[in-house]
């Protein structure tokens, strides 16, 4: 259940990653992350691929099949890790999938209803859903065909995209993250997607933004940038820090983190 | 599982003098009777039956003759409990109501008088219009391993609906049967015969249910469907008995040339349901489209059989069939995708989906191919496993409870096949037999 807006201020802290360390059965991916995102923060991980980025996003929606093996995260001052992910996402906790699941004979309107009404009490009515549904759909401008169409069935790569951005809207939680909802959109999308984010980010809002490209922060404005290398953060900064990596890449990120860790790594 | 005099040749008689048979008639029937006394009962260690679970089945306490019940204009002698399950029924061009083994109320529509269509209890229309019966009347053949169950059908068909469309003629609305059981011991054999001439159209539902009958009952439906050159043949069937009836179906249909059948099956209820499904695509050009959906509790027994039978060229038929199972149920599919010599350019597909929803359920599906025929397309696939965990946990990803979670994706699976179903009020009334099979047992499935 979401907090009431008067008791959630901005600045507060709302998300405490500390030394997390998981990853699957056979391998740890994230070898002691830390990282602190208050209300009204937009933070980006930026950093190569299988540096630990979608790892990091499925341990904190709760996906079953990994494991963490050290360290917390403090949700609101709880431990989110011990929450299903189901009470996860009903306390404000929302994650935009990189790769949405498709539901067959499920359809995108009935699986917002559900979703809505099981994440904020009282229900809406149906006809006010409706109408609030509507208004989500014009800010993304998408089409009201396709809430009729089942869910993510056949859907392009940029209508995935846009859907979950679409249903963050509806959701309306308190700490968004979004694991590469840029990765392969063509500018419209791309521009429409950041303005649904834009608009979900607020005084009361959190927003971890996952990305491998700098492109969507021309678009969405971090307050800080991390990056994210073999399972830890390796610096973090403003947003300098992503034309920076634009230059000259994550390379010497790596060579910097591998000279850390010393000559067995 | 013997036979007392209970299903002799007295009962033979006494049943065709409900409605007065004329003798070729009768004499088929005691033709029946006989060939079922020389048959043994069905052998289960034959492939056929092997998956069929017989045991604690048996005629003893059972009669084909329950109390007579008289027809009616109007809906009077339908019980008040049949009413309130038949549910909305939406706009028909025809209405039967069997109740036990009598046919108590028979509507056709005026549009369909007009357009010469006959529609009435199979006895009657044997009596009534031997022309349009008497030829074609079981001429689409039995398979031989249903034999014993289809001669015991044949010696004691009751009630059943017999319904000729005449060439050309499309009815716009669907003809509806609706087959009650008033109590436990009885035997019904209630025989469909539907004949749609050339470039004739008609959809059929056929739905069996009852209230709690606290005790065994038999139904064993036989379904012939014809049709001709250009026809197109909906044909959608809905099991929903109580958990003591023995069900057992079979069901046969020839598919003329460029004609089009579509037949649903919906399985819901039943201590034990066996349908034997099948489609003979008979002319050049004809197509069959089977789809089925069934969803199985506690103990109860489903099997379905299927055959695609492709007889001429630029056939195509395909199967769609798709099962949830709970508590300790048992589901099993056995398919044949069979093109003969000569039906060269078949396309046939055969897919069975199972989702188990507890541990202890468990799916059985096997499908066949025989081809002798050049230049075909088959293929088929299967499965049997739990929903699938990425898409529960994107949807507890919204929020959305476990069980909640389940729920969606089992209804969204039986979805694709509901969408299909071409008549909202059956759709809707699958949907709710879903709805109401995922509700139960609510509490003990995690």
């Amino acid at each position: 259940m979401s907090m009431p807006a008067e008791e959630a201020r901005a600045g507060e802290i709302l998300l405490e990653i500390r030394d997390l360390r998981a990853g699957t059965e056979e391998r740890e991916i994230l070898t002691g992350v830390t990282l602190t995102i208050r209300r009204g923060e937009i933070h980006a991980i930026m950093g190569p691929n299988g540096s630990g980025k979608s790892t990091l996003s499925y341990v904190l929606a709760g996906r079953p099949g990994y494991r963490v093996s050290g360290g917390e995260v403090l949700y609101k001052g709880e431990d989110l890790l011990a929450l299903p992910a189901d009470e996860r996402a009903r306390r404000g906790v929302f994650l935009a999938f990189q790769y949405p699941v498709e539901i067959p004979g499920l359809s995108v309107v009935n699986f917002l209803r559900a979703a809505r009404n099981a994440v904020h009490r009282p229900e809406m009515p149906p006809l006010e859903f409706h109408r609030f549904l509507r208004s989500k759909l014009s800010l993304l401008d998408m089409d009201e065909g396709l809430v009729r169409r089942y869910l993510n069935e056949g859907f392009s790569g940029g209508e995935k995209k846009r859907n979950e951005i679409l249903q963050m809207a509806v959701l309306e939680p308190e700490m968004a993250i979004l694991d590469e909802t840029d990765s392969g959109l063509d500018i419209d999308a791309l521009k429409d997607v950041s303005r649904g984010i834009n608009a979900v980010a607020g005084e009361r809002v959190g927003v971890l933004l996952i990305t491998h490209y700098q492109r969507i922060l021309n678009y969405v404005t971090p307050h800080v940038i991390h990056v994210l290398v073999a399972g830890r953060i390796a610096r973090s900064g403003g947003p300098e820090l992503a034309t920076e990596l634009e230059r000259t890449g994550y390379d010497s990120l790596r060579e910097e983190e591998a000279a850390a860790a010393g000559p067995l790594a | 599982m013997g036979v007392d005099g209970t299903f002799g040749a007295d009962a033979v008689r006494e049943l065709a003098a409900r409605s007065g048979e004329p003798d070729w008639f009768v004499a088929r029937r005691l033709r029946s009777l006989e060939r079922f006394g020389s048959l043994p009962w069905p052998d289960p260690s034959l492939e056929e039956w092997r998956h069929t679970d017989l045991s604690g089945f048996s005629l003893d306490g059972l009669t084909p003759l329950p109390p007579r019940r008289a027809r009616a204009s109007n809906l009077d002698g339908v019980p008040r409990e049949a009413l309130a399950r038949m549910g909305e029924v939406g706009e028909r061009e025809g209405l039967a109501v069997q109740v036990d083994a009598d046919v108590v109320h028979l509507s056709l529509g005026r549009e369909a008088r007009a357009a010469g269509a006959v529609f009435a209890p199979l006895p009657e229309a044997a009596r009534d219009h031997p022309d349009l019966v008497q030829g074609i009347l079981g001429s689409a053949g039995t398979p031989a391993s249903e034999e014993k169950l289809t001669t015991l059908a044949d010696a004691f068909a009751s009630g059943g609906t017999f319904l000729h469309v005449p060439r050309g003629r499309r009815l716009r609305a669907p003809v509806q049967s609706f087959r009650w059981l008033s109590g436990p011991g009885i035997a019904v054999f209630p025989r469909v015969v539907i004949v749609a001439e050339e470039g004739a159209s008609v959809t059929y539902i056929e739905e069996y249910r009852a209230g709690e009958l606290g005790g065994p009952a038999l139904a064993c439906p036989v379904v012939e469907i014809y049709a001709g050159p250009g026809a197109d043949v909906s044909f959608l069937t809905v099991q929903d008995w109580p958990g003591t009836v023995w069900h057992f179906q079979t069901q046969r249909a020839i598919v003329g040339r460029d004609a089009s059948l579509r037949s649903l099956g919906a399985t819901f209820g039943g201590r034990a349901s066996r349908a034997v499904v099948e489609s003979v695509m008979d002319g050049a050009g004809g197509s069959s489209e089977m789809l089925g959906v069934y969803f199985a509790d506690s103990d109860q027994r489903f099997s379905y059989w299927s055959l695609q039978d492709h007889r001429a060229p630029n056939t195509r038929s395909t199967l769609t069939l798709k099962g949830a199972l709970k508590g300790r149920s048992r589901a099993v599919y056995r398919g044949l995708v069979h093109i003969q010599k000569g039906a060269d350019q078949a396309d046939a597909y055969q897919v069975n989906r199972n989702l188990l929803l507890s541990g202890e359920a468990k799916a059985d599906p096997a499908p066949f191919l025989e081809i002798e025929a050049n230049q075909v397309r088959c293929s088929h696939a299967t499965s049997v496993g739990q929903p699938p965990a990425d898409q529960l946990f994107y949807l507890q990803s919204r929020g959305i409870p476990p069980k909640e979670a389940e729920r969606l994706v089992v209804k969204g699976f039986f979805q694709e096949v509901l969408d299909r179903t071409g008549v909202p009020e059956v759709r809707g009334a699958l949907e709710r037999a879903v709805e109401s099979e995922l509700e139960r047992d609510g509490g003990k499935v995690g």
